[in-house]
This record gives structure tokens, C-alpha cells and sequence, in this order.
């Protein structure tokens, strides 16, 4: 057996280590620091991104369900609430017994609305107590208690209700990222912004004479999410999928030149068609769960 | 006494991890070794199958927990290889500084549970009371103590928290203070090296060929380190050395490791005044071309490797680990026949055995 | 006044007070009756009948004195390791008063386990091997008197036990074979292991363990320890027998077997050695008894090196034993909490190759000393 050549670093066989260790013991004694807190009764702080229970703030969020969809472990639920102030809602619960504590949930929210705080304390002797329904998790004030610290961009969203295709913000962007493009079937045109250019200037804005460009504060979205695409020929203008959209990215405009003439001579009113603003879609699939006729494509994304 | 098989485990207080040695012990001395593991298997490979490739960070965090930064950030290379993707130069920067805390974190824990088993308990508060340095840094950075899902595909999750620099340079103070410390407390200790020197040979042709990779292998004498002859990463522009020990025994691959610790903290001193300006992320694709991906690191318990297959869709149609702990316990019976069943826990504590990655 | 008067004392005065009791009955009751408890009054303060029950009074302050010293030492020990590994002992048990009721609830939780034998185990060596072992090492201490006048054989007749030195060492190696016993008899492998190995261990280091203390006996002239104490009132042996002393440090260190001797009880390998399959309060006695034979280890150095009981008058004699027997203990853990194992065979090697060379040089160099007349 090979012996290893090294020089002998022990003097006097032990002394070393134990001249160590009385040094601990007379810093940790009689200069009175050891190294640990006394708990319960001290506490150590915990820094702000640290990953505990979640909470989540009814105001903010719109009930998208994205952190339903990319939680790892299937451990968070939409439910349905009556609000006295919100009114038929939808808000996430969170079973803490399946939780991964991975924070994807928080990363993905469009709005800042659910976070993680700092409470790890959340043992319990039942495991029916481990879920957290949206009312135990609800606190509306949580933003004032901390600096955000997801970067956002103030970015001009449209309201395609009011626009009325004059083309004004096309011609007053400096950085040409407003692109006008028609919408097929109804005869009128929408700006489409390229948000990746826009420098928040907001002089398009500022120009519509409808005010139907309004800057508003986004959080950067990491993730990249599934867009869908419209089958016209399915549609049947039956709003389904504009009513599930949490956040306002489908709207029904009239497509002119489809009334029919009744038997009576009445005219039926022209058929609707959906109009998606991608910019504002969070992709989070529920018009493409609400189509019934098949005129939504979402690759990708389970019914 | 006739010749006996003796169970060392499943079921055993200081085993780091679930798993099964057979030894046969004539008297007192071991004749002959059989590692069996499988008792933590999870199935980790399939659950990747039917998660979308973010959705899997966190799972690759927990195939060796004891350093889950290493797995999650291969995990990303991996996918980044596949898809294509463009990592700025920041988030590389931030990654390798991360991994080279993690990468001292996991020696620590090494050393506490070595110490433990020689039946140190200085060596194992000592361990773990400076590993909490380095835990509390990088939850300052991520959030989270162990499992910190902090890489993402195309950059890392978050920028780093203000004053990050100061307490990384702080930290390496701190550490190398302790590193000092600890050569008195272990090598200055007569006990400590009867212990240790001669003790468990793995003589440098069978490390080669039985696959051995890590301080296992630089502790028998070779010079192979992921890090600087395969670099990936910014790796390249780092200016560092690998360490090997010529004595193919257990003090060999203890010193490696110490000196692995010496050489992240000159690493993490020049990651933080090399640190560039810009992005931390960039947006990665959601569906995956088709074709694989191949990603390869240095952990500190040796060569780990991943190996994805995209199908066009958004979830891998494969994904394949090679864990280093898996080949290395491999080698256990060269290395303990003829010793004594005293020095069972001395070897395969040596190897730093962290289950949770040999049975994926 | 030493112990014996002491005891002897409120013997009488217990006996005077019960015998109130009996002479009234004597008195009350007509024909045989009152004779009867009569004679029983007159047993009762005959000098035989006194001396056995001072004996018996005696024993039990000795030994209560011995398992108070053993609770202060487990404290002490636990505070000292947490202050060495840089956090708090035991802190708030009850009362914030630095854990020392930690003993008692670790007591109280002893006591209320489900005790089990071993379905195969022989029995009566089951039984009877805690029984010899906590035994016998409560014997050592009652040859170790605390100062001239405490100590369980301190009468007017003599300075303690004639050969006191030799029979709290004989009492001390009686543990080997209780430990064998008490392994063998738990049919299982590794504790047959455990013993055997902690059986060799211990009558390994028997052996320069006694040649050293013969010769403190070769300076001292007698084997009692009042002789051995009076000896050292120039000096004390721990000088000129400094090779001794540390070989002889090293020797009890490996007869307690606390780290760096404890490979029987190595939890990496053999769970808890010997005492695996003993439950409850069982396991609480021989943890106790490991302590106690400590105790015992640090007593024996302080009367064989250290000077005993001999110090300034500022405090009573049994104090300053008590304060180098703590400071003997002081000095073994922090040699426990600050190296690794050794391995069994490394043990024995040590015992036999290396300590009893030193321990036959010493010898000779106390035969030097005392033939030079310098004792």
C-alpha cells in the first residue's frame, strides 16, 4: 500500500485541533457570540424574495388562470366567488401539501397579483387545512408593504370599441412600430404596436382623438405563452370567447355587407366576428375553451 | 469466524441516503462488496415526459439536492443546445457565480457528513455553520435554501439583489479564513490521518476504466476537469486550476476537494469584478424544434450529463441523466477489499454519495 | 467530625426518637407484650444495630453525592459541546436557568418507555449485566474518600480503607465482563460485535493503567488513599511523574469510552454497540453509568496526581476534590469533542505498543526517585 508523501502537519498528535476548538469555546463563552438565535423567542429576517405562502390580491388579479396552468404539480384550482364589490369572480386557491414552493406562479401572473411571502410557519396536524381557498389567501394591501420588483414598461393598450381606423398614431410614432393592418371582413383597420420597439414616448396617445390608446403600466413577461388564431369561417359571432377573456383582448366588431333579408322584408342585423389584439392576450387558453365551434386554434394547449 | 454477508443499510442511521451495501467480512476484514441502489428511484425521467420544459426546472433542482444548482443549470444548457437559444453574457456570468457557491456549499456538506461518520461532531457544526454562509447568499439571490429553480431557459430567473458583490467578497474572506482553520482541525490531527492515509487505494487504471469522474478521479492522480478541458459557459475566460492529488487514497480525494474550495472562491472573486452590464433573460421559444440536445458539467461529485430529444411540441419527447454517483459507487468493491469494516464509512463517505441522483 | 460521626449522629437521634415509641408500648402493654417491645428498644440502641445502619446511611450520602456529581456532569458536558460547536446548550427547560432540568425531563422520558427484552435472549444474562456493571462502578466510588473526614470508611479506626487504591481499581475492571454478558446475551450480531470489541478494549488498557498506578504506589508507601494524598504534600505526582500522568489521562479516556476511544458505540457502523437492544430506563442506566465512571476516572486521577483534597483553606477540603475531579473532566471532553474515532485495531495497537512501554518506563523512573530517597 502506497503511502502519501506528504509532510507531517500534526504537532504534538493533537494538539492542533484542540487548540481550535478551545478558541470557539472561549469566543462562543466568555465574548458571549455564538453563532445561532435563540428560537422562538429571536427570529431570524428574511430577505424579500424568499418563497412562502402565497397571497394574492383580488383588485389586481383578472382571473386569467395562468398560474393554474404552469403550476408544476397541479396544486392550484380557480374557484368561483360571489364579491360584494368585485362580483362574480374567479380566484386561485393553493394546496400547500402538493406546493413545490417553486414560485413560477408568481413569476407568470400578467398583473403582479399573486405573490410569496415571507411566512414558512405552516405545519398543521390536518392536511385538509393545508389548502388555502382564495379568501384565506386574499390580502388587498400587500403591494404597499414592499418595493415591486418585476420590471414593468407603461405601454399603450387598445380599446378597439373606440377605434375608429383614422390612423393618426400610425403617422405620429417615432420608432415606426405601429403598424395598421385591416381586419378582415368588417372593412376597417386597428393599429397592431410591436411592444418590443415601443419606448413608451406616448404620443400615440396622446394624438387619438378617441382616446382609444391608453398607456398602461405592464409587467415584462418572461414566458413565452401560446397565441391563438382565429378560423373565420367557424365563427358565428357568438361572444363566447370575448366574454371568457380576462383581459379585455377580444372584442366583436360587425362585419357590413352579411345581413340577410328576412321573408318580411325586415333586415337581420350583420354577423359579428371576434377580433383578437394579441398585444393584450396573456395566453391563458379560456377562448379556446369557450369556442364551441371550433373557430379558435391554440396550439398546444389542452381543452 | 466464518465468512458472513452483512446488510449495511437500507435502514441506517448514517448512510447519506438510501441505499443497500453487501459486504462479506471474514472476521473483521471485508473479502468482497456489492453496492445495490434503487430504493429512492422516482421516476424523474418519465415525469420530465409530460411537463413543458419550464415546468421541469424545478424537477431537475431536486435530483441531487445537495448541489441543485449544477442540475438545473445543465438542464437549461441542455434545452438551450437544443432550441438554439442566445444566453446574454450577464446571466452566464451570474450562473457561474452561483455555481461556484454551490459548488463550495456541496463540499461543505461533504465534509460535515465525513466528519460525522469518523465520529467528529466538531467537523460536522463546524461544516454546516459555514455552509449557512453560502445558503444565505444564494437565498438572498433566489429565495430559496435549497432547491433554488433559479436558471431559466435563456438567462436566469431574476438580477441580482443590491450589495451582492460586497457579500460575495465578503464570503470568500470569511471562507478562507475557515479553510485555514479547517486544516488544523483535520490535518493538523494526528488521528484524523491514521484514519485516513492508505486507507482505500483506487489505483489510477481502474479509476479510468471503471468510469470514475470528480475528485475521485483527480484524486488518483489525473488532471481532468470538465471545467477547463471541455469548457462551457464563460469558463474559458476564467482563470483557474484544476486540482489533483497523486496518493490514490482517501486523503487524496479529501484534499481535492479542500483544494476545490480554494479555487471556487478565486473563481467567484473574479466573476464579481468581471461582471458585465445588460440582460439577464431573453424569452425562449416555447416549442422545441426537432432534434437533441446534449448538455455536459462538472458537479462537484463528478461528470454529469443530459441528453434531450424535442418532437416539435412543447414538452420533450426524452430526456435522459447520467448521473456521476451512479458509476463511481460502481467502483466500491476496488476499493474495499482487504480493508477493515472500520473503514467502510471512511471510503464510501469519501465519495460523497448523494442518492438522490443515482436513482433519478 | 468526620462522616462517620456525622451519620452516627443522627442515627442516635433518630433511634432516641423512635424508641420514645417503643419503651412507651413497653411500659403499656401487660406480660410478654411489654417485654417484647422492650427488647426491641434495646436492640434498637445496641452498638451493632447502630453501626450498620450509619454504614447503610453512609452509603446512601455517598451515593447520592455521586449521582448529583453525575447530573452536574451530563449538564456540563452538553453546555460545554454547544459552546464548542458555537451555539447554546440546553437553554429553556421549565425555568430559564441554563437547562438544568433538561436531565430530569430527559429522565422522566426514560422512565415512561416501554421496556422490551429480546424474544431469543438469554434471559438472565439479559437481566443480570446492567445490575454487575452500574454495580460495580458505584463500588469505586466508595473507596474514594473526599478529605480525611469524608469518606465511607473514615472512622477513628484508620484513614479509610487500608487498601483503598486497590480495590476501587479492581471494581473498576469488573465492567469488561458485564459488557460481554450484556452483548452476547442479546442475540444479535452486532452487538456481540460491540461487546467483544469494547471488552478488548477496555482490559487492554487495564494493564499500563495499573503499572502506573503502581508506581504511585511505590512513592506513596502505602496503598490506602489517605497515604497516597499525605505523600503529595510537598508536591504533587503529577511533576515528576508527568509521563504518567498523561499515559494514565489517555487510559481512563479509553476505559470510559467517550471519543476518540468509542468504536464500540459508533453509530456510522453499529448503531448503539452493547447496548442496542436494552430499552428505557435500562439504557438510561448504563448512559449514567458511563458518566459515572467518568466521574470515578477524574476522582482517581485528582487522588493519585493531583493532590487530592490538599489545597488553600479558603474552602473545605471535599470542594477543592471536587474542583480538579471537574477540571480532569473538563479537560477529557474537550479532548472528546475535538478528534475523530480510532479504529479498533489502531486502539488496541496503541494500548499495547505504545502506552505500555511508556508505562514501564515510568515505573522505572519511580523506582529511580525512590531509591534516590526524594520521596
Amino acid at each position: 500500500m502506497a503511502e502519501a508523501k506528504q509532510k507531517n502537519t500534526y504537532t504534538g498528535f493533537v494538539v492542533k485541533p484542540m487548540l481550535r476548538t478551545m478558541r470557539t469555546f472561549v469566543k462562543s463563552l466568555i465574548l458571549g457570540r455564538p453563532n445561532t438565535v435563540l428560537y422562538p423567542y429571536q427570529k431570524l429576517d428574511l430577505p424579500q424574495v424568499y418563497r412562502g405562502l402565497h397571497t394574492l390580491d383580488f383588485k389586481k388579479c383578472i382571473g386569467c388562470g395562468n398560474c393554474v396552468i404552469i403550476c408544476p404539480n397541479d396544486c392550484m384550482w380557480l374557484e368561483k366567488i360571489d364579491d360584494p364589490e368585485l362580483g362574480k369572480i374567479e380566484r386561485p386557491g393553493v394546496d400547500i401539501g402538493r406546493c413545490l414552493f417553486c414560485g413560477f406562479c408568481a413569476e407568470v401572473c400578467p398583473t403582479a397579483a399573486l405573490h410569496m411571502t415571507t411566512e414558512f410557519e405552516l405545519a398543521n396536524h390536518e392536511r385538509n387545512k393545508l389548502r388555502f381557498s382564495p379568501k384565506d389567501i386574499r390580502d388587498d394591501k400587500f403591494a404597499d408593504t414592499f418595493k415591486e420588483e418585476r420590471s414593468r414598461r407603461s405601454l399603450p393598450y387598445l380599446n378597439m370599441e373606440k377605434c375608429t381606423s383614422c390612423e393618426k398614431c400610425g403617422e405620429e410614432c417615432p420608432e415606426m412600430c405601429i403598424a395598421i393592418v385591416p381586419v378582415e371582413g368588417t372593412g376597417r383597420k386597428r393599429p397592431e404596436i410591436n411592444f418590443a420597439k415601443c419606448t413608451s414616448c406616448g404620443k400615440c396617445a396622446v394624438v387619438c382623438p378617441e382616446k382609444a390608446l391608453e398607456m398602461t403600466d405592464v409587467y415584462e413577461a418572461y414566458f413565452e405563452m401560446p397565441e391563438p388564431k382565429l378560423v373565420l369561417e367557424n365563427c358565428t359571432g357568438c361572444q363566447a370567447c370575448s366574454k371568457a377573456c380576462p383581459a379585455e383582448a377580444v372584442y366583436m366588431l360587425e362585419m357590413p355587407g352579411t345581413e340577410k333579408v328576412l321573408k318580411d322584408g325586415k333586415k337581420t342585423k350583420p354577423k359579428k366576428r371576434a377580433v383578437f389584439i394579441l398585444e393584450k392576450c396573456v395566453g391563458c387558453g379560456r377562448c379556446f375553451r369557450a369556442c364551441k365551434f371550433k373557430a379558435i386554434d391554440m396550439p398546444g394547449v389542452k381543452k | 469466524m466464518a465468512e458472513m454477508w452483512i446488510n449495511m443499510g437500507p435502514q441506517h442511521p448514517m448512510t447519506h441516503g438510501l441505499w443497500n451495501l453487501r459486504i462479506k467480512v471474514d472476521g473483521e476484514t471485508i473479502t468482497d462488496a456489492e453496492p445495490e441502489v434503487g430504493y429512492l428511484h422516482r421516476g424523474i425521467e418519465k415525469l420530465c415526459e409530460d411537463r413543458t420544459y419550464t415546468q421541469i426546472i424545478p424537477i431537475t433542482d431536486r435530483l441531487c439536492y445537495g448541489s441543485s444548482l449544477t442540475w438545473s443549470h445543465l438542464y437549461c444548457l441542455t434545452v438551450e443546445d437544443l432550441m438554439g437559444v442566445e444566453v446574454p453574457e450577464r446571466a452566464e456570468y451570474i450562473r457561474v457565480m452561483a455555481i461556484e457557491m454551490q459548488r463550495i456549499a456541496s463540499h461543505l456538506m461533504w465534509l460535515a457528513a465525513y466528519a460525522a461518520d469518523l465520529g467528529m461532531m466538531v467537523g460536522f457544526i463546524y461544516g454546516m455553520r459555514d455552509r449557512e454562509v453560502f445558503i444565505d447568499l444564494l437565498q438572498a439571490l433566489s429565495g430559496s435554501r435549497l432547491t433554488y429553480n433559479y436558471p431559466r431557459i435563456g438567462g436566469v430567473a431574476h438580477d441580482l439583489p443590491h450589495n451582492f458583490d460586497r457579500d460575495a467578497l465578503r464570503a470568500c474572506e470569511y471562507m478562507e479564513k475557515k479553510l485555514k482553520e479547517y486544516e488544523d482541525i483535520y490535518d493538523g490531527s494526528k488521528v484524523f490521518m491514521m484514519r485516513n492515509e492508505g486507507i482505500g487505494l483506487l489505483k489510477k487504471e481502474d479509476a479510468l476504466n471503471l468510469g470514475v469522474t470528480g475528485p475521485p478521479l483527480r484524486g488518483s492522480g489525473v488532471k481532468y476537469d470538465l471545467r477547463k478541458d471541455m469548457p462551457y459557459s464563460v469558463y474559458e475566460d476564467i482563470d483557474f486550476q484544476p486540482r489533483s492529488h497523486p496518493a490514490c487514497d482517501c486523503y487524496a480525494r479529501y484534499r481535492v476537494r479542500m483544494d476545490e474550495m480554494w479555487e471556487s472562491c478565486r473563481i467567484i472573486r473574479q466573476t464579481v469584478k468581471k461582471m458585465p452590464k445588460g440582460k439577464w433573460r431573453v424569452v425562449a421559444p416555447r416549442n422545441a424544434p426537432e432534434g437533441t440536445g446534449f448538455g455536459r458539467v462538472e458537479d462537484p461529485r463528478g461528470e454529469a450529463v443530459m441528453y434531450v430529444v424535442g418532437n416539435g411540441t412543447d414538452r420533450p419527447y426524452r430526456l435522459k441523466i447520467r448521473s456521476p454517483i451512479f458509476v463511481t459507487v460502481s467502483a466500491a468493491p476496488k476499493m474495499l477489499i482487504g480493508y477493515k469494516v472500520a473503514d467502510v464509512v471512511a471510503i464510501m463517505g469519501g465519495l460523497d454519495m448523494c442518492i438522490g441522483e443515482a436513482d433519478r | 467530625m468526620n462522616l462517620y460521626e456525622f451519620c452516627y449522629g443522627i442515627i442516635h437521634w433518630l433511634v432516641d426518637l423512635v424508641n420514645n415509641l417503643w419503651y412507651w408500648l413497653g411500659d403499656l402493654l401487660p406480660w410478654w407484650f411489654g417485654d417484647f417491645f422492650t427488647a426491641v428498644g434495646d436492640f434498637a440502641r445496641s452498638d451493632g444495630h447502630l453501626s450498620v445502619m450509619t454504614i447503610l446511611l453512609e452509603g446512601v450520602v455517598i451515593l447520592v453525592v455521586g449521582l448529583v456529581n453525575v447530573l452536574n456532569f451530563i449538564w456540563i458536558d452538553r453546555k460545554l459541546s454547544g459552546r464548542i460547536f458555537d451555539f447554546y446548550g440546553p437553554y429553556y427547560v421549565g425555568y430559564r436557568i441554563g437547562g438544568w432540568l433538561q436531565n430530569l425531563a430527559d429522565g422522566i422520558k426514560l422512565f415512561t418507555k416501554e421496556i422490551i427484552t429480546p424474544a431469543k435472549a438469554d434471559r438472565v444474562g439479559f437481566l443480570v449485566a446492567p445490575i454487575v456493571f452500574v454495580g460495580s462502578s458505584v463500588l469505586v466510588l466508595a473507596a474514594i474518600p473526599f478529605s480525611h473526614n469524608f469518606g465511607i470508611a473514615t472512622n477513628d479506626s484508620g484513614a479509610g480503607i487500608p487498601a483503598g487504591v486497590l480495590f476501587a481499581f479492581a471494581m473498576f475492571a469488573i465492567a469488561p465482563f458485564a459488557i460481554l454478558v450484556a452483548g452476547w446475551s442479546s442475540n444479535n450480531k452486532y452487538t456481540l460485535i460491540g461487546g467483544m470489541r469494547s471488552a478488548a478494549q477496555m482490559m487492554s488498557y487495564e494493564i499500563p493503567m495499573l503499572l502506573i498506578v503502581a508506581s504511585v504506589l511505590l512513592l506513596a508507601g502505602g496503598f490506602s488513599f489517605g497515604e497516597v494524598v499525605d505523600a503529595q504534600h510537598d508536591i504533587w505526582f503529577a511533576i515528576p511523574l508527568f509521563l504518567g500522568f498523561i499515559v494514565f489521562l489517555v487510559c481512563i479516556v479509553a476505559e470510559v469510552e467517550v471519543q476518540p476511544f468509542d468504536l464500540p458505540e459508533a453509530e456510522a457502523e453499529l448503531v448503539e454497540g452493547w447496548t442496542t437492544e436494552y430499552c428505557g430506563m435500562r439504557f438510561g442506566l448504563f448512559m449514567m453509568t458511563s458518566y459515572l465512571r467518568g466521574y470515578a476516572g477524574g476522582a482517581l486521577t485528582t487522588a493519585l496526581f493531583l493532590g487530592g483534597w490538599q489545597g488553600p483553606r479558603l474552602i473545605p477540603d471535599e470542594f477543592w476534590f471536587l474542583i480538579k475531579a471537574y477540571i480532569v473532566f473538563f479537560v477529557v471532553e474537550w479532548m472528546r469533542w475535538s478528534l475523530p474515532r480510532i479504529r479498533v485495531d489502531q486502539i488496541l495497537g496503541l494500548g499495547w505498543k505504545r502506552l505500555m512501554p511508556l508505562a514501564i518506563l515510568n515505573l522505572l523512573i519511580a523506582a529511580a526517585m525512590k531509591t534516590m530517597g526524594w520521596f
